[in-house]
């Protein structure tokens, strides 16, 4: 019997290999994929967010926990998919336009994908037009906007703007974040949500998808 | 002491990629808010980009915005351990130290602050932003490499400022500040020891600065020997000034985009005069912003600053 725990301390520890190695055992052992997601992949994750809210962990540290569940979830993903198994929901996010900074945006992936969201990674420098392209050909549910300048920050407007023109703005909650941004811009702009840290991205877009 | 240069491309009608590229357009963005705003000191721009691009690093540079880093330049320790060096004046660096030549001739003589980023800072953008941040736990020494070499570069650099004419520099560290107080004690604070004991002197001061430095790092920051740092707002001021020795000098912290970017001119009186009261038992706070104000920041905002600075200077 595979030792889930190993698994769990794997994905908390930041153990990518080990992950990888303890997620192949117990899929060899006939261990059904959603099992491990939901009783020990997205606990540890909780887990790491947990101590990063606490300052136990910081930004290293929850990037590495992201990169060893990111390695089981790679193995993971085809009997998933296969298996009619649903995630939390699907989030296209993206640094905006004109922006290059990822580190935030990066994190905030990395949560949500502990979260047991499937996470679409536009990357940087992310044009409205492309956030309303993935909404429509990836049926994204929920799109997250990351900017850390004043200067690009009214990206995320424009961007709700393509939404609402291409005629997919009901369909889709919008969630921003960022160094500059507060929650008063985010009501500004027309945003549904505003997360503080990378962790509360997770329960914002928990409550996005609940709310519809 | 807000960190203030490009709002001043308001009083000039210069753009952002001007100040970064040419001493002529930054010195007159300065001097136009020094005149506006009779500060007993002016600073270099703020760029985090300038000693990446020195290094080799690949920039992305637009009309209205502060450079940025692309990519990365280093992938593994081979690569770090044959990293050349650059040298002072190589790139845009010569623009930074020009301005500083320039801006010692003022005939008023204020005190004249540089500016350069930090030793990990450095090291991370050489080396991808992200990517740092894991290497400093699964490839200590690749970014030990980096740093040493970013230390090795700054410590030039910050000797060709003195040489130049500064009374001091600003080192902005932010990335060690998303790092663990002994990760950042290890990566940044060793290193900027060993700058401070070489560059640092009766005539020349090096303040650091962190805006994503929380008062569980003040420690660590203490431990490079410097007098004086510059904080963000996640540095509860009032609380922290308690726990230092009163020759330490802490500054900041009213955020930039908050606070000078969105507040209307009357809430940003308030705040200021706050943030005095609840500092006002201490001689060693210097009130600031918590970072380099932007160059879309309301001059109106930097206005009501200032004025509730004085007034409160004049009625204390």
């Amino acid at each position: 019997m595979p030792d889930f725990k190993l698994l769990y301390d794997a994905i908390l520890k930041g153990y990518a290999k080990t992950a990888k190695e303890t997620t192949e055992q117990a899929l060899a052992d006939g261990v059904e994929p959603i099992v491990l997601v939901q009783e020990w992949m997205v606990p540890a994750m909780t887990e790491a967010g947990r101590r990063f809210e606490c300052n136990d962990y910081f930004v290293p540290e929850l990037l590495l926990s992201a990169r060893a569940m990111k390695a089981s979830l790679e193995l993971l993903r085809p009997r998933l998919v296969a298996s009619g198994a649903k995630s939390a929901g699907r989030v296209a996010i993206g640094t905006v336009q004109g922006d290059l900074h990822d580190i935030g945006k990066n994190l905030v992936a990395a949560m949500l994908e502990g979260g047991g969201f499937e996470v679409i990674d536009l990357g940087v420098n992310v044009t409205p037009d492309r956030f309303l392209a993935t909404v429509k050909e990836k049926n994204a549910q929920i799109v997250a906007m990351s900017a850390l300048l004043t200067t690009t920050m009214p990206a995320m407007k424009t961007t709700i703007d393509a939404l609402k023109q291409g005629g997919v703005r009901d369909r889709v909650k919008v969630l921003v974040g960022g160094a500059p941004i507060t929650q008063k811009y985010a009501d500004e702009i027309g945003a549904d949500g505003y997360g503080e840290s990378a962790v509360s991205a997770v329960t914002l877009a928990k409550q996005a998808m609940a709310a519809d | 002491m807000p960190i203030a240069v490009y709002p001043g491309l308001a009083l000039t009608g210069a753009k952002v990629q001007d100040i970064v590229t040419n001493a002529t357009a930054q010195c007159d963005a300065q001097i136009a808010l020094h005149e506006r705003y009779r500060t007993p000191f002016v600073l270099s721009a703020m760029d985090l980009s300038v000693e990446a691009e020195a290094f080799g690093c690949t920039i992305h540079k637009s009309e209205n915005e502060v450079p940025s880093v692309l990519g990365r330049l280093v992938t593994n320790l081979e690569q770090a351990q044959q990293l050349a060096v650059p040298k002072p004046g190589d790139k845009r660096t010569s623009v930074y130290l020009e301005t500083v030549r320039r801006l010692r001739k003022l005939v008023d003589h204020p005190l004249v602050i540089g500016g350069c980023i930090g030793p990990f800072s450095l090291a991370a953008r050489l080396a991808g932003m992200s990517e740092a941040m894991e290497l400093t736990i699964t490839e200590p020494d690749l970014m030990h490499t980096l740093v040493a070499k970013s230390a090795s570069f700054l410590t030039l650099y910050l000797s060709a400022f003195k040489e130049a004419g500064a009374d001091g520099a600003i080192m902005a560290e932010p990335a060690a500040g998303l790092l663990s107080p002994r990760s950042m004690g290890a990566f940044s604070s060793a290193y900027i020891r060993e700058i401070e004991s070489a560059v640092c002197d009766g005539h020349f001061a090096l303040i650091l600065h962190n805006c994503a430095a929380k008062p569980l790092h003040l420690p660590s920051m203490l431990e490079t020997g410097l007098g004086t740092f510059h904080f963000g707002a996640l540095m509860d001021l009032p609380a922290v000034l308690g726990q230092v020795a009163p020759e330490i000098v802490l500054c900041g912290n009213l955020d930039p985009t908050s606070v000078f970017c969105q507040l209307p001119p009357l809430e940003i009186a308030a705040r200021t005069a706050n943030l005095l009261a609840a500092t006002a038992a201490y001689r060693n706070y210097v009130i600031s912003s918590g970072c380099d104000v932007p160059p879309n920041a309301p001059l109106t905002g930097l206005d009501a600053f200032f004025n509730t600075v004085d007034n409160t200077i004049q009625n204390s």
